[in-house]
């Protein structure tokens, strides 16, 4: 199995493929310091097996387990953490080992074993049914077979065109796999759905403005105006998009 | 956003007894009756007259004493945010309102209703007498309960202490991690993980030993060292520390573990988060008769910070800190968008020799 270990720490990177090159029966193909570096080697090398560290600094271990989910054809994840607060986290992004640090050879050999009894399909079916607690800081887009991480803080709306849906954030704009409904239920905090196709950030919105032939729209905070159309208020919409403006 | 902290006025830590309850009521009742019995005992009686002059006695005292308790049943949530001295001041002020208030009832009632002389004396006599006397009786109440609160505040505290010490020597985090660094070090650098091993070993010794005493500020920064010395073999170049500490009087004593959990939440909270990692400053001054010591560390912005393990060990240290110093020590916080600072302020003292 082509393994990618996944940790900040240089020791317990250097630990798991000392106990990897052990078993030799496995191959770690990269190494990554970060969520961030993960999902790109992931997306580059498609390896079988990841094992992640949970706590690391910018994406965690845990949100990037869900950006691996949202994956073409899933690795299997095996979380490697010190302490075992983050086990119903793990749970839920339906990983299929969690070996405890300090790492014993028996375990993480265990662990590896059932990765390599899964099959694809049973990781895809795993995978759609992971779900994640708490909000993610960023969705992620897949720009010619590689990932790309749009902080949820950068994006100003998102508009639903039949099958995609396409994220406009402070950097342009990409289609990402998420369902709308989804979105709206995971950053409901923050956005608010302003049609039956489009979920606005709240505090990317300026005003609200009536066109000429009396629709109201929504005016953004770096508006080019050239979305107009994308951004008017159904009526359906417009009371609950007025209470959100107002604060509520 | 500073925020200065004091001790709250938690329940554990409330100085006046709580009278609401039914126990408080029997400890009023049986004192007003000694009480009683002490005055009826002091006075010239005449023969066979002592259990009508105690049952007169007790009328009056256990109105005084019921009544009193009620006032500072009702009053005491109140008093006590006054703070300390002034919720005894005020106690006892209004107390000794209600005693004349009750005496020149008391002496109106058997005025008009007393057929025989109930209260042989005069008037201004008489509420002169029950103010002195229970000036007294109160005064030496206030202190014995101001004395007990004080010692059942202290148990508390240090109880307190003691467990949050425990609780912040097994981090696990902490714990397994370095493990695994030192697993992973046995096979790549064995004279390095034999180190490890040593500091890890220092390091569990002080925790072991506890926080309830003081240390001198060498020793201390010395534990400081050893947990930096660990915690670098897993971070690497991600962690580095500034120590300015040329200034500091290497004999002051501090509260032992004071600067390593400290130093401990700038990396877990601060540096370990970053991906690039910071540098933690440890600046170290003398400031008259104080000892001023800052620790400052990087935040990763925007990032929902775990308040609630830096919560824990910041009371635990002001806590350490009221039990040693009184008010004289204080813990300030500065918290920024992407920094983190926290300053301590405590006496200058040497160990006496």
């Amino acid at each position: 199995m082509k393994v990618l270990i996944v940790d900040d720490e240089k020791p317990a990177r250097d630990r798991l493929r000392q106990l990897i090159a052990d078993f030799g029966s496995h191959e770690v193909i990269a190494e990554a310091t970060n969520g961030q570096q993960a999902l790109s080697m992931a997306a580059a090398n498609s390896p079988d097996v990841v094992l992640l560290d949970i706590r690391m600094p910018g994406i965690d271990g845990i949100e990037t387990a869900h950006h691996l989910n949202s994956m073409e054809s899933p690795p299997a994840v095996v979380f490697t953490t010190a302490y075992d607060e983050y086990a119903i986290d793990a749970f839920e992004a339906r990983a299929i080992g969690y070996v405890l640090k300090p790492v014993r050879r028996e375990r993480l050999e265990k662990a590896l074993e059932h990765a390599a009894r899964v099959t694809g399909k049973m990781l895809k079916q795993l995978a759609s049914e992971s779900k994640f607690q708490s909000r993610r800081q960023h969705v992620c887009a897949r720009v010619q077979g590689e990932l790309r991480l749009i902080p949820i803080d950068s994006v100003s709306f998102f508009i639903a065109d039949q099958k995609y849906v396409t994220v406009h954030h402070s950097d342009g704009q990409d289609l990402i796999d998420d369902s709308l409904k989804s979105l709206e239920d995971e950053f409901a905090d923050d956005f608010v759905r302003i049609h039956r196709g489009a979920l606005v950030a709240v505090d990317q919105i300026d005003r609200l403005q009536k066109n000429d032939d009396g629709k109201i729209r929504v005016v953004l905070r770096q508006d080019s105006l050239a979305d107009g159309d994308e951004l008017i208020i159904s009526r359906r919409h417009l009371t609950d998009v007025r209470k959100r403006l107002k604060g509520g | 956003m500073v925020a200065k902290s004091h001790s709250d006025n938690s329940e554990s830590q409330a100085y006046l007894p709580d009278f609401c309850t039914g126990g408080a009521v029997i400890v009023v009742v049986l004192v007003a009756e000694l009480v009683a019995i002490l005055l009826t005992l002091a006075a010239h009686n005449t023969p066979g007259m002592f259990m009508i002059e105690l049952a007169k006695t007790s009328l009056f005292v256990l109105w005084l004493g019921i009544l009193g308790s009620v006032v500072m049943c009702v009053f005491r949530d109140r008093l006590e945010s006054a703070g300390k001295t002034l919720a005894f001041v005020v106690s006892f002020v209004v107390l000794e309102i209600l005693c004349v208030v009750l005496a020149e009832i008391a002496y109106q009632v058997t005025r008009i209703f007393g057929e025989s002389v109930i209260i042989d004396d005069s008037h201004l006599n008489f509420i002169l007498r029950t103010f002195a006397i229970s000036s007294i009786v109160i005064a030496l109440t206030m202190r014995y309960l101001y004395v007990s609160s004080e010692w059942r505040r202290s148990v508390v505290l240090e109880a307190q202490a003691r467990i949050s010490a425990l609780q912040a020597l097994i981090r696990p985090h902490f714990l397994f991690n370095s493990m695994n660094t030192i697993a992973s070090l046995t096979r790549s650098d064995p004279r390095q993980a034999e180190e490890a091993v040593e500091d890890l070993s220092d390091l569990l010794r002080a925790n072991l030993s506890g926080s309830g005493h003081r240390t001198t500020l060498k020793e201390e920064l010395e534990v400081a060292a050893i947990y930096q010395r660990i915690e670098k073999l897993r971070l690497g170049d991600r962690l580095s520390v500034r120590w300015n500490i040329d200034d500091l009087p290497m004999r002051a004593l501090i509260p032992s573990l004071t600067i390593q959990p400290l130093l401990e939440n700038a990396i877990y909270h601060g540096i370990e988060l970053l991906p690039d990692g910071g540098e933690v400053v440890v600046t170290g001054e003398r400031d008259d008769e104080f000892v001023v010591i800052t620790i400052a560390n990087p935040v990763a912005a925007g990032k929902e910070r775990s308040i609630d393990g830096n919560k824990m060990a910041m009371e635990n240290i002001q806590q350490r800190f009221a039990l040693a110093y009184d008010n004289r020590a204080s813990v300030e916080v500065d918290e920024g968008n992407s920094s983190f600072e926290i300053k301590l302020r405590f006496p200058y003292e040497e160990r006496s020799t």
